[in-house]
């Protein structure tokens, strides 16, 4: 994927955060479905739409908009929030 | 951990002839005016806006687009620094300072020592009002003479240029006075309580 | 690199490690490919990507994430770059980087974005502009095991000197009835040009895509705008949403 310039905000997905996110869970989670808290709908990992790249990941519904999960990657150590999401469901379709 | 390979030359194309002492450690001057936010822009109207001042319960002030243009407007020239390493000198703001905010409510000074600001679309982050008064906040209108652009904020911003620029709360809509500290959106994800750039307090442990 | 078993998802650290460039191919004018010879390679899936992290010798760093373009047969790791307008890392890449450089890489990452031979198809690609590259790591696996998995490939480009590979996958078009491919070309076109000259519509994908009772396999990978249109069609069109994998790379491309 082409990078983001000048750190201009740039709608990725969950797709171009699975790098933080492999930091996070070790193995790749962009296949899991993730059940938004919100609204109910579910869908991959990586078809989140992802804000903030810069800072970390805002991974957000893409029906609702609604923040779904959002990780950052500090000097120090890694985060990771989940509270908008109500599962995350691994493992083959 | 061995030091990273120097890609051979690679040079950071955001350095400029900058003064040194304008700087904040770690931060690059750019000339454009990169936009990063946490979720899509809100299209806001300025006949649906107010901008509100609250303490606990109670509402110390509200009011709508024309209400707020007519408080004291104060023009600045400000040097900004965002957490993701740019900086961007020289840039002109508009807009009413905590100051006149607080004369406007009839307080000479803050009522609680903590406060949130809240945003459309979400958006939060905490900073002292220490940090705001004697002209050191304001709530921005205005860049560069015209109206700030949605992606950039507008129709209002908070603006606290002394401190990394995520704490600018683009699209603020009202400041909650707190008695205890919270931590915003990303005070609470790893980043920063205060965020001085000049002590580079980019992440919570700095 | 032989090839994988793509029901192995190995839960590992991703780790920085060092790519050497061992040949670099111009694509287009504004665009190459870069081939590397990573030493502790695991292998990697169709459509998955690499992170690259550069240093400069005051220790700035700059990371970028790019999809491999290389199918996990091929020996080297292709990543393809495209130029962008006042970037900082892509003109580096493809305007200053030489043969035998090296600079830090990570991967290979994701697993959403994937399409191995065994998955099945039919296969549908759409792209727009360098959104090519990581279908492209799909089409070249789809060859390098002579899968005569029918395929079709919708690819929107400014103009004709923006197509990507545009050679190879003539040539693979050519040499496989089960493989079409359709360049649709948006700002500028050929004299002669008897294709598509339009951005992707409803109906260039109903008469490329196969249709939904044919289970295809989709992958839209290019511009947000592009991919999230191209997705709502789709849906429109009676797709299921989860048969739709999207890959977004941001504003740059078609």
């Amino acid at each position: 994927m082409t990078e983001t310039e000048n750190g201009s905000d740039l709608v990725l997905d969950g797709n171009a955060a699975a790098g933080l996110l492999q930091e996070i869970f070790v193995s790749d989670i962009t296949s899991a479905r993730i059940q938004c808290g919100a609204c109910g709908s579910i869908a991959a990992v990586g078809s989140l739409r992802l804000y903030a790249a810069q800072m970390g990941a805002v991974l957000r519904c893409v029906h609702c908009d609604g923040v779904v999960m959002r990780a950052v990657h500090t000097s120090h150590d890694r985060w990771l929030e989940m509270t908008g999401a109500r599962s995350l469901r691994f493992g083959r379709l | 951990m061995s030091e990273p390979p120097i890609s051979r030359g690679f040079r950071s194309r955001r350095q400029e002839q900058t003064p040194k002492n304008r700087l904040p450690p770690g931060q690059y001057v750019t000339t454009d005016f990169p936009v990063l936010s946490a979720g899509p822009t809100p299209q806001i109207k300025v006949e649906n806006w107010t901008f509100t001042l609250q303490l606990g319960g109670a509402i110390l002030g509200t009011w709508n687009w024309a209400e707020f243009e007519t408080l004291p407007q104060t023009t600045i020239k400000t040097d900004i620094h965002c957490v993701t390493k740019w900086s961007k000198l020289d840039t002109a703001w508009q807009g009413v300072t905590f100051d006149d905010l607080l004369k406007a409510v009839g307080l000479s000074e803050p009522p609680a020592p903590y406060i949130m600001a809240h945003c459309d679309g979400g958006y939060t982050t905490n900073v002292p009002p220490a940090d705001l008064v004697g002209g050191q906040g304001m709530i921005a209108t205005r860049y560069e003479g015209l109206p700030i652009l949605p992606m950039h904020g507008g129709p209002a911003r908070l603006l606290v240029p002394h401190l990394y620029f995520w704490k600018s709360a683009k699209w603020v809509r009202r400041l909650r006075f707190m008695e205890k500290d919270e931590r915003g959106f990303w005070e609470s994800l790893g980043y920063h309580n205060y965020g001085d750039p000049w002590k580079e307090q980019r992440y919570d442990g700095d | 690199m032989t090839a994988i078993d793509s029901t192995a998802s190995p839960a590992r650290r991703l780790e920085w490690q060092q790519a050497e460039v061992r040949e670099i191919v111009t694509e287009t004018f504004r665009v190459k490919s870069l081939l590397l010879r990573v030493a502790s390679w695991p292998g990697h899936f169709p459509g998955q990507h690499v992170d690259i992290r550069l240093t400069a010798e005051d220790g700035y760093q700059a990371q970028r994430s790019y999809s491999i373009a290389s199918p996990p047969e091929d020996e080297l790791l292709a990543v393809t770059v495209e130029r962008v307008e006042n970037g900082e890392v892509s003109p580096y890449l493809v305007g200053e980087l030489r043969i035998g450089d090296r600079f830090e890489l990570r991967g290979p990452i994701g697993g959403y974005f994937v399409w191995t031979v065994p998955t099945g198809g039919p296969l549908c690609l759409i792209a727009g502009g360098s959104g090519m590259a990581p279908l492209m790591a799909m089409l070249r696996h789809r060859d390098r095991q002579k899968a005569h998995i029918p395929g079709s490939v919708l690819y929107s480009s400014r103009s004709l000197e923006d197509v990507i590979y545009r050679n190879e996958l003539d040539g693979m078009a050519q040499c496989d009835s089960n493989l079409r491919v359709i360049y649709t070309l948006t700002r500028k076109q050929p004299e002669e040009w008897l294709g598509p000259r339009r951005r992707i519509d409803k109906a260039l994908l109903a008469e490329v895509c196969y249709p939904p009772d044919k289970n295809p396999k989709i992958f839209v990978c290019g511009p947000t705008s592009l991919v999230e249109e191209v997705a709502r069609m789709l849906v429109e069109l009676g797709h299921e949403p989860q048969t739709i994998k999207t890959e977004r790379f941001g504003p740059t491309g078609a």
